[in-house]
């Protein structure tokens, strides 16, 4: 830590009076922040800047929100990063083209801010599940406050039609959904959903130090898989008459139409879900599948929401607390309480009312089998590709040959360079 | 009419030569045959016109040359000499825990150097353009005077923009609209084709360099990048020819033959009709296109109630689709007519309004005697309606189709979100077999951020357009066609 004596004197002082008193910017300079965030969240997050404002009395400040989704901050704040919002919210998959793109400050430097809330950054880290940290990092380093959990994908589906043991394999779920004229419902074509069935069987992607993906699908998983047997898994599933491929993003309109008796996503889709299923409403993590006479728990991929603060942010300090204030537990607690926002905060999730939402402890059952997604660009095309072959069967389960050349230019263009 | 016709490509650019020559002749002219003030305006632009008391015009041109002067060193000097490497200076920055500010070097942004540097080289050309003309104009007021005759006072000068030289008054704006909205981006499009600007080297954070004709040796399979790069555009390429040619024929044909049937005297409420089809074109198109999507989407209400009339057992059943649905909009050669058709649907109107106002004034006389002669309906379609429209809405038909190879819309919104591809070279490629030229650009930059790509397939797309053009437009000018209808 490149602590000043000054700064560390003060946060010496921050400790041992343990208050959030002001010992660092007396300046009378008005603080200019602008803060980025869901359009949904807006009055919220309108009700914690006041408090922000009030805790800090001392600091005059001119924060201005705007609106601006998780998914789509990205596109937006890479279009003129120097103008973008001081602190921002986005999806986790977006974090590493952020970080190249210089986008996201470097909370080891940025953090010690934290000291005027009288807090440090291993608060933060020791806080939150050790996930959504692992999620916000790059080499070691965090980028980004960690605010909710609910961006991963489990299993919903109808009690009134299926057991608990129906929805336990897939075998099981397809036979049942069959038998009562229903279907169960899945994305392939998104590389997100159908990683699920390559990272339970024990494969793997990471990113380079160049920025490009390394994939592993087309060999042997440290299980003892192969690519080979999980596309086979996979087509078996799909080519099952119960089964039905959905394309990404249209679950909740297949779910309106009452066709399904289950199908994978995520809390977006929870309000559709209660409504179709009523008193039948369930939720659970994903159902295991078969290779060969083995049963293999389907994976998948953690996803957080996270706030960050802008790299070209010229006050970064005040940016990095505010960031820390939206994001610390009692703010997560207005978010579980106002918006259904799952938590990352530990406490928050041990406590009951987060226990009793049933889409969000499917999510936390789910959490020991999902992974973190690293994955560059070059991922996505390929990836969709790769499942929508699936879905539309256009791999044939006994062409073993067939599936391995496909896994093949799979993994090439996954690992072609970055451009 | 005579000088048109003779107008041939190569003419063309050797008149422009010679415009230019001219140009610079005059300049020669001015600077040798000039006086002591006409030579001093080559430094001071104010001196001819002081010289000839005409002191406004002075003032101003002496503050137009101040200015480009400021421009040139506060401004100009900052990025241009930038220009040849695109900035050195790596960002740095430093958190400053007690000012809790983060301190920045002065480090350099390859864009705003590249852009402003253009800039720059835009305002210097029309300045340099401006300070000949200023030469020439002050040895044009020498001879005047020599002439003993009367020289323009400032008044008169700016009445003249009232009168002869009212088309620079009208013009001014739309000109410098087209140089800053038109020709300043599509200079700078160019430029960054020759660079490497894509995600690994993206502004601020990062430097991008030139890197000469290297994206366009990509693109055409030389190499460097994705193997399949080269595959995906010769792909993308076809298709969008394909298309560009069968939406504009397709819709040409079918508003003909649409106003035809409305335009028929046996037709009853061609209005009603009329109004109909227009509302079409009420509904903005994307709110359509975006509907109709839906509609034919694997699981959208076609594909429903296809299913439950046993449409599409039948179709699997004689192995016309594998799936458990219609790939409408989502399998290679389905989507490919699908898409026209839909376009049909959706341009059909435009190209019945236009072809009605052609056919209401078709010259009944000549109408007339055919019928008088003896000729069947047919006969008069094909030797005089269909000759007429087509001479008159010929270069529509041009601009239609060149509008078609960039018609961005009805590709985007129809296909994405539903159609995946599973070709996996194309998909390497991030681009998919419905995709148009412009359509994968866009995906390379929004997506992918691969800016050089982007602006190397841009110049393409623009060089076929103004070839394309260009061989259109001459050959339905040249020629007299254009006596048969007078």
């Amino acid at each position: 830590m490149k602590l000043t004596k000054r700064a560390g004197a003060c946060a010496l002082a921050v400790i041992m009076a343990a208050s959030s008193s002001m010992c660092v910017s007396a300046s009378d300079e008005t603080i200019k922040l602008t803060l980025w965030g869901a359009e949904e969240d807006q009055s919220l997050l309108q009700e914690l800047v006041g408090k922000f404002e009030e805790t800090y009395s001392d600091q005059k400040f001119d924060i201005q929100i705007g609106v601006e989704s998780e998914s789509t901050a990205k596109d937006t704040v890479l279009t003129d990063v120097e103008a973008a919002a001081d602190v921002y919210s986005f999806a986790s998959d977006q974090l590493t083209d952020l970080v190249k793109a210089g986008a996201l400050a470097n909370l080891e430097e940025v953090g010690q801010a934290l000291q005027v809330a009288g807090r440090s950054l291993d608060d933060v880290k020791s806080e939150n599940v050790e996930a959504s940290i692992e999620a916000a990092s790059i080499d070691g380093s965090l980028y980004a406050f960690p605010r909710a959990g609910d961006n991963g994908y489990f299993l919903y589906y109808d009690s009134s039609i299926l057991t608990e043991e129906d929805v336990a394999t897939w075998d099981s779920l397809l036979a049942a959904a069959e038998e009562n004229g229903k279907k169960v419902g899945m994305t392939l074509a998104s590389g997100w959903y159908n990683a699920s069935f390559f990272y339970g069987a024990g494969f793997t992607t990471s990113l380079n130090e160049d920025g490009t993906t390394a994939v592993d699908w087309n060999g042997t998983s440290e299980k003892g898989y192969t690519g080979v047997q999980v596309v086979q898994a996979m087509l078996n599933i799909a080519g099952n008459p119960a089964f039905m491929a959905i394309a990404d993003g249209d679950i909740s309109n297949q779910l309106a139409t009452g066709e399904l008796c289950a199908c994978v996503s995520g809390t977006w889709d929870g309000i559709t879900a209660q409504k179709t299923y009523g008193d039948g409403y369930a939720a659970t993590k994903l159902p295991s599948y078969t290779i060969g006479d083995e049963q293999v728990q389907q994976a998948s991929v953690a996803g957080y929401k996270f706030v960050g603060v802008n790299g070209y942010s010229q006050n970064a300090g005040w940016a990095a607390v505010l960031a820390d204030f939206i994001t610390n537990e009692e703010a997560q607690q207005e978010f579980f309480a106002q918006r259904e926002s799952g938590p990352t905060n530990k406490n928050i999730i041990e406590s009951d009312e987060v226990k009793a939402n049933i889409a969000i402890a499917a999510l936390a059952e789910q959490s020991e089998f999902s992974t973190i997604q690293m994955v560059g660009g070059k991922y996505w095309d390929p990836a969709q590709t790769l499942g929508e072959l699936i879905a539309q069967g256009g791999l044939k389960a006994d062409d073993e040959a067939g599936i391995q050349e496909a896994l093949d230019s799979f993994v090439e263009g996954v690992t072609a360079p970055v451009e | 009419m005579k000088d048109q016709e003779k107008n041939s490509p190569a003419k063309a650019v050797g008149s422009f030569f010679k415009a230019v020559g001219g140009f610079f002749g005059e300049f020669g002219t001015a600077v040798s045959k000039g006086d002591a003030a006409v030579k001093l305006s080559l430094l001071w632009m104010g001196a001819g016109y002081a010289k000839r008391k005409q002191y406004v015009k002075a003032v101003i041109m002496t503050i137009l040359e101040i200015a480009v002067v400021l421009f040139t060193v506060k401004f100009a000097m900052q990025y241009v000499p930038k220009f040849g490497s695109l900035g050195t200076v790596q960002m740095e920055k430093v958190f400053n825990m007690e000012t809790m500010k983060t301190e920045f070097n002065d480090y350099d942004n390859s864009f705003t150097i590249l852009l402003f540097s253009l800039f720059s080289f835009v305002v210097w050309f029309a300045f340099i353009v401006v300070w000949i003309r200023n030469v020439v104009n002050a040895y044009e007021l020498q001879k005047l005077e020599e002439a003993g005759k009367h020289i323009k006072t400032f008044k008169e000068d700016l009445h003249s923009y009232k009168e002869e030289k009212f088309h620079v008054t009208l013009l001014t704006l739309p000109v410098l609209g087209i140089v800053i909205f038109t020709l300043i981006p599509i200079l700078l499009l160019i430029l960054v084709a020759f660079t490497n600007y894509d995600q690994n080297h993206m502004p601020p954070t990062n430097l991008f360099s030139w890197v000469g004709f290297q994206n366009f040796l990509s693109l055409f399979g030389g190499g460097g990048l994705t193997v399949t790069f080269g595959y995906a555009f010769v792909r993308v390429l076809g298709w969008t020819l394909v298309w560009a040619l069968f939406s504009t024929f397709t819709t040409y044909i079918g508003g003909i033959l649409l106003s035809l049937l409305l335009n028929s005297k046996k037709t009853r409420m061609p209005r009603l009709w009329r109004t109909l089809f227009i509302v079409t074109i009420a509904v903005p198109q994307f709110v359509s296109l975006l509907l109709v999507r839906n509609f034919f989407s694997n699981g959208g209400i076609v594909n429903t109630i296809c299913s439950n009339i046993g449409l599409t057992g039948f179709l699997r059943s004689i192995g016309l689709v594998s799936t458990s649905y219609i790939p409408f909009l989502s399998a290679p050669g389905w989507a490919h007519v699908m898409i026209i058709l839909i376009n049909i649907w959706i341009g059909v109107p435009y190209q019945m309004l236009i072809a009605t106002g052609v056919l209401m004034n078709l010259p009944e006389d000549q109408l007339e005697s055919a019928r008088v002669d003896g000729a069947n309906p047919f006969q008069i379609f094909r030797k005089i309606t269909m000759p007429y429209l087509l001479f008159v809405t010929g270069p529509a038909l041009v601009t239609d189709f060149v509008k078609n190879i960039n018609n961005f819309n009805v590709i985007y919104l129809l296909t994405e979100g539903v159609y995946t591809t599973t070709n996996q070279a194309m998909a390497n490629s991030q681009a998919k077999e419905v995709d148009l030229l412009v359509t994968w650009l866009f995906r390379l930059t929004q997506d992918y951020y691969n800016y050089k790509m982007a602006s190397a397939i841009g110049i393409i797309v623009f060089i076929i357009c103004a070839v394309f053009t260009l061989i259109a437009f001459n050959r339905m000018t040249s020629g007299d066609k254009e006596g048969t209808y007078q």
